[in-house]
């Protein structure tokens, strides 16, 4: 197989790209997560302006990423920033859907007995409400990281770093020695991290589960 | 200043000409509502949906914010007081109870007591103390999880989790509204006796005349658009229903459902002193309800029922005595 030859030849550069390519979505997805969990709790009493966010977020999203990443040279260039802050913008919807869709979801009852009893509203978001939408919340924050383990590979066209440039620099010279290879290898690497970084939320979500809800 | 009127004394709960007046609505939710509420007493606000009886409520831990009006606590105006102190001061009980469902019932029980800074050991044994008052084993049920309790017993929790604090004053909004009758039954039962061991002005909401009858120690009978139609004894109520409206709202049946709320002594005057030899009478004792009086004379087939009095003796009343003095309201009110 010369896949396979090809890849343990290049294991290093490989092992290296994939790395990054974890590093890019990792913190694309945080800056996602940051605003889109923060835009939740600020429009917490302004219902119009949450629902023009989601759906400003929501075209975001429908933009080919393709375009979004060449549209962000005249801003910033070529590189690293452009990447993450394409790949960030994409995140932010999902993660922001599932918070107020978390939120939303605490039962009235919780949140109107805490109250009564003297919990003022920041508290009561911090221990009652935050808590209960979290499991929610992550679930938002996995989609967008799943979403974006395969966009960052688009990433490249703006020369982002991981996978990607190893699967555009086949897919120039197709036809070519180890083009083919080359390509696919990436295209197994983005899969591979996709799936280590679903496990990862997978094990994220059973260390954060609250207890008394899974109690039978 | 001087000449608007001031909380008695005695009173633990003063609502002073309170309204609530929702925008974009025509007619007010509460309007001009005055009620003195006496320490350790217990209120029970009824009536039809609609006519502000939770609203009312809520304004007095101001979940609701009056319009109009202030709100007086222990002879304290607290209509601009600091929310979040007040409520921790007031017990809050609801139908839906609201349990924390990420927390154990220890921690659910102990919320207040921890806003208010206690130290966790402290807490914790609190939070075992109203366990065992409100009947559930600390050892069993400390530990679990809201979800793991019946309907019943949530409201348990949710009755210590609004003493946890001891507050001078409970709010309960149908708090034995959402379970099966048997349960609301003992609940309720259970509740009255606790009350007489607590002793804190409560306030209760319902819209179940048996129940405001069965537990308040007064009534506040709310009629459509908001207006306090009575606010009396059930006794009272029963007896002499203010208007035409408390008297449907009470319903059919009122000169039995006195029967509970009667005691012996109360109809005692009606007896004669001479028992005839013949009868066949038992003894039944004057702090007994007419309602078990009867119930015991119809058990044993017995002709009337024989009640010892203050300084020796004993009255006799024969069955027909018995129940026309009880369905004699001036009778007994005097």
């Amino acid at each position: 197989m010369k896949l396979v030859a090809y890849m343990t030849d290049n294991a290093d550069l490989l092992l290296f790209l994939t790395e990054q390519h974890i590093e890019l979505v990792l913190v694309s997805v945080g800056i996602s997560a940051v605003i889109g969990i923060g835009l939740a709790l600020l429009t917490q009493s302004a219902p119009r302006l949450r629902h023009a966010l989601l759906s400003l977020t929501g075209t975001l999203l429908t933009i080919p990423s393709f375009a979004l990443f060449a549209l962000m040279i005249p801003l910033l260039g070529l590189g690293v920033a452009p990447t993450i802050v394409a790949l960030a913008v994409y995140g932010i919807f999902p993660i922001l859907r599932n918070t107020v869709t978390g939120i939303e979801g605490v039962d009235p009852a919780v949140i109107e007995a805490a109250r009564g009893l003297g919990m003022g509203a920041g508290r009561r978001m911090r221990t009652v409400v935050l808590p209960l939408a979290w499991p929610v919340i992550l679930n938002g924050i996995r989609t967008a990281t799943i979403m974006l383990v395969a966009t960052a590979a688009i990433g490249a066209v703006v020369h982002g770093p991981g996978l990607g440039q190893e699967i555009f620099r086949g897919l120039e010279r197709i036809g070519g020695a180890n083009a083919l290879e080359e390509a696919l290898s990436g295209v197994i690497g983005v899969v591979l991290v996709a799936l280590i970084l679903d496990l990862l939320f997978i094990g994220i979500a059973k260390i954060t589960a609250l207890r008394g809800l899974n109690v039978r | 200043m001087s000449d608007r009127p001031a909380p008695s004394p005695d009173a633990m709960i003063f609502l002073d000409g309170v309204s609530k007046q929702y925008p974009g609505q025509a007619k007010a939710a509460v309007s001009e509502l005055s009620m003195e509420i006496g320490r350790g007493e217990f209120v029970v606000l009824v009536g039809p949906s609609g006519c502000g009886k939770t609203t009312t409520l809520r304004m007095i831990n101001r979940l609701v914010e009056p319009t109009r009006g202030r709100i007086f606590i222990d002879g304290k105006d607290v209509t601009h007081a600091d929310v979040d102190s007040l409520r921790r001061g007031i017990g809050y009980v609801i139908q839906q109870i609201g349990l924390l469902p990420h927390l154990t019932i220890a921690d659910n029980v102990a919320l207040v007591p921890k806003m208010l800074g206690t130290k966790k050991s402290e807490r914790h044994q609190r939070a075992e103390e109203l366990l065992e008052l409100v009947g559930l084993d600390p050892a069993v049920y400390a530990g679990r999880y809201p979800k793991q309790l019946s309907g019943g017993q949530q409201q348990r929790v949710g009755v210590a989790r609004a003493l946890a604090a001891d507050p001078p004053v409970m709010l309960m909004d149908e708090p034995f509204g959402a379970v099966d009758p048997i349960v609301r039954e003992k609940l309720q039962t259970e509740f009255l006796q606790l009350q007489t061991r607590i002793r804190k002005t409560i306030v209760m909401v319902t819209h179940d005349i048996d129940e405001a009858l069965r537990l308040g120690d007064r009534i506040a009978v709310f009629g459509p658009g908001s207006r306090l139609a009575q606010f009396d004894t059930p006794l009272e109520i029963l007896s002499n229903p203010a208007d035409d409206f408390v008297r449907d709202f009470v319903g059919s049946g009122a000169p039995v459902r006195r029967l509970s709320l009667l005691k012996v002594s109360d109809v005692v005057e009606s007896s004669s002193a001479d028992m005839p030899g013949t009868a066949n009478v038992i003894p039944v004792d004057a702090t007994e309800t007419v309602h078990r009086a009867l119930e015991l004379v119809l058990a044993s087939r017995a002709e009337g029922i024989r009640v010892g009095v203050a300084g020796g003796g004993s009255r006799y009343l024969d069955l027909q005595t018995l129940l026309i003095a009880a369905a004699q309201p001036t009778k007994v009110l005097s």
